[in-house]
């Protein structure tokens, strides 16, 4: 565990999972749409910068570059 | 509309298309982090594993060519036979969909009894509204608890532990531990 604060949140949550089925899912389906969009965002901006598209390659260990062409065209 | 955007994740998306296809050609049990991602704990992940039932070389090239024809692409190789070979020396391989580094499915061959058990003891999970299968949740809280230990894999562990508390089986989480130390340790 990081910190008390923390493990208070992890064990908030994981009870509000349990007791609240209906509502839950919405707000943990924004958080992990949101990370992924960033993310999407960001790689679109660093394969425009200098060195983008090798760091890309480095970054997620890509062997297979022709799988990714659109990226790093 | 609110409902259809807010019951999908794009997470549980990727990994719904990729055990269908799986799923016609061996069995396969999804494990760790994205079971308790699945099951609302709020955290980061650019990867879910997935470990499959060992298939001979002639099926595993079917497979990945069903993978390839529904847009997924492995990171290391477009060659089947090269992906075959870094299964068989157990070392896991990684697909993603075309054109997205993540996120990203490792996928490894079950490689002793106790992957061998995982599989047997397979569950469907309806609350996390992704119909694949899942690792028992006694068995990933044991991997949570006695192999992995990271911070984020023993909070993991205390959110199945709470979400699915009617589930948890301490006798069986304790056999599972002691196959742990015998296999993995």
């Amino acid at each position: 565990m990081r910190d008390a604060t923390h493990e208070d949140f992890v064990i908030r949550w994981a009870k509000f999972v349990r007791d609240n089925p209906d509502k839950w899912r919405k707000i943990h389906t924004e958080f992990i749409n949101s990370q992924f969009k960033m993310n999407e965002d960001f790689l679109k901006r660093l394969s425009k910068e200098k060195d983008g598209k090798e760091k890309i390659i480095k970054l997620y260990n890509i062997k297979n570059v022709s799988g990714y062409k659109k990226l790093l065209k | 509309m609110d409902r259809l955007i807010y019951n999908i994740n794009v997470l549980s998306n990727f990994c719904r298309k990729f055990c269908k296809i799986i799923d016609k050609y061996t069995e396969y049990i999804i494990v760790s982090g994205f079971v308790a991602i699945a099951s609302g704990r709020v955290r980061g992940t650019e990867d879910i594993d997935m470990i499959i039932k060992p298939l001979d070389k002639e099926h595993f090239i079917r497979l990945h060519n069903a993978l390839a024809k529904n847009g997924f692409v492995a990171v290391q190789s477009d060659d089947p036979i090269e992906l075959y070979s870094y299964l068989k020396e157990k070392t896991s391989i990684r697909y993603t969909l075309k054109d997205k580094p993540v996120p990203e499915m490792e996928v490894k061959f079950a490689k002793d009894d106790l992957d061998y058990y995982q599989i047997k003891t397979k569950i469907k999970i309806p609350l996390t509204n992704v119909d694949v299968w899942f690792g028992s949740i006694n068995m990933n809280i044991a991997f949570k608890e006695e192999l992995l230990k990271s911070p984020k894999d023993i909070e993991d562990s205390k959110h199945l532990r709470i979400v699915y508390s009617e589930f948890v089986d301490e006798s069986e989480i304790r056999k599972i531990k002691e196959m742990i130390r015998r296999y993995r340790l």
